[in-house]
């Protein structure tokens, strides 16, 4: 009796009772199947998620072309030097817009449901992350198609390319993690709102996105390098306009070192127990 | 033999508020089992337990005789929950919520279409099954719940106010769903403020108030506790003078006040009724309506919490 209630206080996962591996597959491939529904039957919002980055990058690279300073921006010109930063915004985007469906979940009650099936808790987090994985890749995808036919050259390459898609996963993952977590602990989707609106701007504008870092205050300077957006913006920028650099493995850690804890913060607020 | 659901001494606090107050009741295998009391009486907090969604202040609950807290994973394999609100995803269509209710239980992959037909079968609902759910009606939508609670055969079926805000159709089409589960042998415990779907479906009931339980036994045992004819006076005052007075009569086993009047328990009712109005106009009192019945549910109720539940329903 005594060793029936160990195991079974430690089915965490399926495994421990037995399942194994193909449940907790066919656990997350339900729920991942059920975000990529939802993005079928919302066409518009797949368009506008798709087209939005690319639209920013014309924009952005369009209007300040010509009241940049080249030797500022270190850059042949703006649209360049902002690819980086727009892929950054568009993952910041996806990690709040990603963690919306969870808040619904939560206040209609179907998470309650979801809740009472005996699944792993983390296949809920994954499924996301698959989906969420898939939609940015395809972002990212986007955005360097319009970059490059708006004469963007990448430095580094093919292989540079393929390295900011890791450095676009890996925040992403991180970011989502955050946010779905934080979608889990907040009272409701009001608080959620004015916690993301009041940190996504500024965590954009205080990160080397629109300015290099050498080029800003003291004070701001300090704060964007407090910032792990500013890792993936540098990263990926350095393998645009200068290819590959001694600064690439340092941005790396960096942001595999946020990548763990916003998924420990993530898996510990979903462990906690739902009202 | 284990028993369905064991609940023993439960206790949950939210703050200074007790909503769960040392609550004991069993379940046992092929039983249908109502938890009949008031809005706020703890029902849906002792099922939120039950389905492991809230832990318990202190106290011990079992479902097949895994321990809800400690052997979580257990309970949610062996139960099937049916939630008071509806809660739907409002994209996908009735089959694909079942769909991917099938796969959350770990239904066979092969078997999931043939499992999801048969229940939207069950449910009625096979013509509406590729319609979005969100433009179901309150019924269908009910009905579709339902058919998630039974889809991956639970052990014990746990229905929070399963006829909530359903028109009279939809809620004997539930009715009838649920009864055919008892043919089935299938064990259910249901929560519900309804003394009619309490006393239709249930084969023992637990009437709860204020946290505890404060009687149990069948529909008709309970009935039949009351052992008298119930007469109902509607009275605007002087129902304590006339319940004073009645105490002195014999034939009156109890009278109990009641949000409208006084209720007066007689063996006989039809011969008491002329002994009654001389007494009320002797008192000067002109009572509004007299009634007698057969004792309800609602009296048993009003018997044993010093209340009536109708007066605690929402309006």
């Amino acid at each position: 009796m005594t060793t029936t209630t160990q195991t079974a206080s430690r089915a965490v996962y399926p495994a421990a009772a037995g399942l194994g591996l193909a449940a907790y597959v066919q656990e997350v491939t339900a729920q991942t199947n059920r975000w990529f529904i939802h993005i079928q039957r919302e066409r518009l919002n797949l368009f506008f998620s798709i087209a939005q980055p690319a639209l920013w990058l014309i924009f952005f690279g369009g209007m300040f072309q010509r009241t940049v300073d080249k030797s500022v921006i270190d850059a042949p010109n703006y649209t360049t030097f902002m690819l980086a930063g727009i892929m950054v915004f568009t993952v910041v985007g996806d990690a709040v817009a990603g963690a919306m469906p969870l808040m619904w979940d939560k206040e209609n009650g179907f998470l309650a449901k979801m809740l009472t099936a005996p699944i792993s808790r983390s296949s809920m987090i994954v499924s996301r992350f698959v989906f969420q994985m898939g939609l940015g890749l395809v972002q990212g995808c986007a955005i360097l198609i319009v970059g490059l036919a708006l004469g963007v050259r990448i430095e580094s390459g093919v292989p540079g390319i393929f390295v900011m898609l890791v450095i676009t996963g890996l925040l992403g993952m991180s970011l989502t993690a955050a946010f779905l977590g934080l979608a889990f602990v907040v009272k409701n989707h009001g608080d959620f709102f004015a916690i993301t609106g009041f940190i996504t701007l500024p965590l954009f504008f205080m990160s080397s996105a629109f300015v290099p870092l050498d080029a800003m205050p003291g004070w701001m300077e300090a704060v964007a390098r407090a910032n792990p957006l500013t890792y993936a913006i540098n990263g990926m920028r350095h393998l645009v306009i200068d290819g590959w650099t001694s600064s690439l493995p340092g941005d790396l850690l960096v942001l595999f070192a946020f990548a763990s804890l916003c998924l420990a913060a993530g898996t510990s607020a979903f462990q906690r127990h739902p009202v | 033999m284990t028993l369905a659901v064991e609940v023993h001494d439960l206790v949950r606090e939210f703050g200074p508020v007790r909503a769960v107050d040392g609550l004991s009741m069993s379940v046992e295998e092929g039983e249908i089992l109502g938890m009949l009391g008031p809005n706020g009486a703890g029902k849906t907090t002792t099922i939120r337990i039950l389905t492991t969604l809230l832990r318990p202040t202190s106290g011990t609950a079992a479902i097949c005789g895994f321990d809800v807290v400690r052997e979580a994973d257990e309970v949610r394999r062996s139960i099937g929950y049916v939630m008071q609100e509806i809660a739907l995803d409002y994209l996908m269509t009735g089959r694909e919520h079942l769909e991917l209710q099938a796969s959350m239980y770990h239904l066979p992959p092969k078997e999931v279409k043939r499992r999801v037909q048969e229940a939207l079968a069950l449910v009625e609902l096979t013509e509406a099954a590729d319609g979005k759910a969100y433009d179901y009606s309150g019924g269908m939508k009910k009905r579709l719940d339902i058919a998630g609670g039974l889809l991956h055969r639970p052990r014990v079926l746990i229905l929070d106010e399963p006829s909530l805000g359903l028109d009279v159709q939809s809620r004997h089409k539930v009715w009838e769903y649920i009864e055919g589960l008892r043919r089935d042998g299938v064990t259910v415990l249901l929560a519900t403020n309804y003394l009619d779907e309490a006393d239709r479906l249930c084969d023992r009931l637990v009437i709860i108030d204020k946290g505890k339980v404060v009687v149990e036994g069948s529909p008709e045992a309970l009935k039949a506790s009351i052992g008298a004819d119930v007469v109902a006076v509607e009275l605007e005052s002087g129902a304590e003078e006339l319940a004073a007075a009645l105490a002195e009569r014999p034939e009156v086993k109890r009278t109990a006040p009641s949000h409208d009047g006084l209720h007066i328990y007689v063996p006989q009712a039809a011969s008491f009724l002329t002994t009654l109005i001389r007494l009320a106009d002797e008192l000067n009192l002109s009572p509004g309506a007299v009634t007698y019945k057969r004792p309800t549910l609602d009296d048993v109720f009003l018997l044993h919490t010093g209340h009536e539940l109708a007066e605690e329903a929402p309006p």
